[in-house]
């Protein structure tokens, strides 16, 4: 992690001057600011001060810090994947759909470089926007740049130069190649972890893969949450035609494969990130039902929970003052296997071609894509794979571990 | 013992499964009929004439009410007759009968191969109780656990049919195989059909495993293990006709639905393997918004589904008689 910030200075350095002439250019020129804005300059930005607020905080509690040995390998693991999910766009440093090139670029093994040819960019005039438009194209990165051409050799002859891309030979204007010292500047890119079939980085793709597994895992963790503490309140506490309609819902839900469900919902209703969200929450709050409606139904014979009953407190305040208190541990640890759960359907969704569509790199997309290229690059399905199983090693390992320390006789 | 309550009462569970499937397969009729989309655009082109356009959607039955089309398709159920599928163009019954066997002998062998897996894991397991391969066996189903099927299918392919070329990648059987020799048949089935149920299994392993090894664990610290201990009774005797009968219980209840789950189609490793399926059968009617052909693919996984969870009851009950009682009382 410290490697990547040393490696990232320089452009940490830049995000904040190009905050900085941000900040400058709303004061000064609010419409042409706001025109400028963009949803990758705010990741940056918030990339940035994310990464000062986590050494400040570390600076604040260093004094506590002393116990790291306790840490175990799924606890590293941890950090590193939310080390991706918050700070993906300094850490991979090039756009996800980042292609060009595609003859010498595409299903390049691990660990290859391919030589880059840079152009020159039109002068542009000095100007705080202009200024401001130039950091901004240096930052943040478009999933195209004309100002460069990958390459696998370049010769220079009489009439001029000229490069060869995959064997083919293509002819360059002079005047367009940027020199340094009288020499072309040839530079190199680094495929760390190869790349794929458009010739876009597997690394990238990864880190940024991260967000959507975790924000998809979240966002419908929560919502089942809510659902399944509602709806298990509901049943317990009122009992009778509710409960056993409820009941009888969950025992459908859970003993039909629910992955043709989603599927008939998603092919049906259309699929984007919302309804992802939307299906899989849905699809997840049996579980929780079930240890809610049991905690409720022992807690209403307790006697605390009648006399509050007969205070007349109402249902909502009973259910956050006097429930909540005393299913949330259950419920918690029930939430980091459901999180679990989820981050695997929403690969496999994505790997079979439902899932949020092909706007975001996701696992199991890469997975999908990966399956055809099968016998040319193992790269491309080893390293989304062993992300997933990774990810999902240290969720059962954390929730293990969760509820062995909640109730020590339990051995799971 | 009087037979007669213990009929009533299974007859009444079995009355209640039957009844949520009715209700899903009504729900579900009613779900893809408000569903956005018409089925019959696939078969229309802009250049037919109104008159034709109109023809084609009587003949889909899509000109009428939803609850006029349920109506009929309830009568039609009740008979058998559970529609004509759009994108087959034959009875809906044929083609789901085309795929069953299939998926049966499929999702069986892989079952099988996963509960006599994990059982001899865990008996391995809890024989070098606490050692290294106790460790060893928990970490790695911990592990495998994690291994979603389309990663170890992936992978596998990539190993053993890529790299090493023992087991094809896909499909049942070699084309243009001799039809003729059974004993060459049979082995080509077998070397198609290896990986997919590697695959199949190695997800469904685990939870086996520690299902065996938690039950197995629990009933050898119980009193009349250590009775038996106490008597000189051999750890053999102990483990397979003491520990593992009383485990029995509750891994039952498990499988029967495991199994349903598992007939009702692998999607996945299906998908993978290029495998004809119930599972790929499914999703293709999903996706080709075949309407008669989706109810009827639910109807039969939910039977299946019952039918498996009912049998595991009776298992059950065969076993330990103590469920016959909790059941009449």
């Amino acid at each position: 992690m410290l490697a990547t910030i040393a490696f990232r200075l320089p452009l940490l350095g830049s995000i904040a001057l190009l905050l900085i002439s941000y900040l400058r250019l709303l004061v000064t020129d609010y419409h042409t600011a706001s025109a400028q804005f963009s949803l990758s300059m705010a990741d940056y930005f918030c990339s940035l001060f994310l990464m000062l607020s986590f050494f400040v905080f570390l600076f604040l509690e260093r004094k506590k810090l002393t116990s790291l040995k306790v840490f175990s390998f799924s606890h590293y693991v941890m950090a590193v994947i939310l080390y991706a999910f918050l700070f993906a766009p300094v850490i991979a440093n090039s756009n996800s759909d980042f292609q060009k090139d595609i003859s010498v670029t595409r299903l390049l093994p691990p660990f290859s470089s391919v030589k880059v040819l840079h152009l020159i960019d039109p002068v542009e005039k000095p100007g705080r926007l202009n200024n401001f438009l130039a950091l901004k194209k240096k930052i943040v990165k478009n999933s195209f740049d004309e100002k460069i051409v990958f390459l696998d050799s370049l010769q220079k002859r009489e009439s001029g130069f000229f490069y060869y891309q995959n064997g083919v030979e293509h002819r360059l204007q002079n005047s367009s190649i940027e020199t340094l010292g009288g020499k072309p500047d040839i530079s190199h890119k680094f495929f760390l972890l190869g790349s794929d079939e458009f010739g876009r980085d597997i690394f990238t793709r990864l880190i940024y893969g991260t967000r959507i597994s975790l924000l998809i895992g979240l966002s419908a963790v929560s919502l089942a949450l809510i659902v399944g503490i509602l709806l298990g309140f509901l049943a317990g506490f009122s009992g009778g035609l509710i409960d056993v309609f409820l009941s009888r819902l969950t025992d459908m839900f859970l003993s039909f494969p629910i992955i043709f469900f989603i599927i008939l919902i998603l092919a049906f209703f259309g699929n984007s990130f919302l309804s992802v969200v939307v299906v899989l929450g849905f699809s997840g709050w049996m579980s929780l039902f079930r240890i809610v409606k049991g905690e409720v139904l022992s807690l209403k014979n307790k006697d605390y929970f009648i006399t509050a009953q007969q205070l007349g407190l109402s249902k909502t305040k009973l259910l956050l003052k006097e429930v909540l208190p005393v299913i949330i541990i259950p419920v918690i640890i029930n939430m980091v296997f459901q999180f679990g759960n989820v981050v695997l359907s929403e690969s496999a969704l994505s790997f079979l071609g439902l899932g949020i569509g092909n706007e975001f790199p996701t696992w199991g997309g890469m997975l999908n894509s990966g399956q055809e290229y099968l016998s040319q690059a193992w790269w491309m399905i080893f390293f989304p794979g062993a992300a997933i199983v990774l990810l999902l090693v240290t969720i059962n390992d954390f929730g293990r571990k969760l509820a062995e320390y909640f109730n020590p006789r339990l051995h799971l | 013992m009087n037979r007669f309550p213990l009929f009533v009462s299974l007859t009444k569970r079995l009355a209640t499964s039957v009844f949520v499937l009715f209700l899903t397969v009504s729900f579900l009729f009613v779900l893809v009929r408000i569903a956005p989309g018409d089925p019959s655009q696939k078969f229309l082109s802009p250049k037919l004439s109104p008159r034709l356009v109109e023809k084609v959607k009587i003949s889909f039955q899509l000109d009428k009410q939803i609850h006029e089309q349920y109506i009929s398709f309830l009568k039609n159920a009740v008979t058998g007759d559970l529609g004509f599928s759009y994108s087959f163009h034959r009875p809906v019954s044929d083609v789901i009968f085309e795929v069953l066997p299939f998926t049966v002998y499929f999702s069986l062998s892989a079952f099988i191969l996963q509960l006599v897996g994990g059982l001899l894991l865990a008996v391995l397991a809890s024989h070098y109780n606490k050692k290294f391969w106790d460790h060893f066996l928990s970490g790695g189903s911990m592990l495998l656990y994690a291994v979603p099927s389309f990663v170890s299918g992936l992978f596998f392919i990539y190993i053993f049919s890529v790299q090493l070329k023992i087991f094809p990648s896909s499909g049942i059987k070699t084309v243009g195989a001799l039809e003729d020799n059974l004993i060459f048949l049979l082995l080509d089935y077998a070397q198609h059909l290896f990986l997919p149920v590697l695959v199949l299994s190695l997800t469904g392993l685990p939870v086996y495993f520690k299902y065996f090894r938690e039950n197995f664990e629990e009933n050898g610290h119980k009193l009349f293990v250590t009775y038996l201990r106490a008597n000189g009774v051999s750890e053999k005797k102990i483990l397979c006709s003491h520990i593992i009968p009383n485990s029995l219980n509750s891994i039952i209840a498990y499988a029967g639905v495991d199994l349903g789950i598992l007939f009702s189609g692998a999607l996945i490793t299906e998908m993978i393997f290029g495998l004809p399926g119930m599972g790929r059968l499914v999703v293709n009617a999903i996706l080709g918004r075949d309407y008669p052909l989706i109810i009827g693919c639910t109807l039969t996984a939910g039977a299946l589904i019952i039918l498996t969870g009912f049998l595991a009851d009776l298992i059950r009950m065969k076993i330990d008689k103590r469920l016959v009682k909790g059941l009449l009382n």
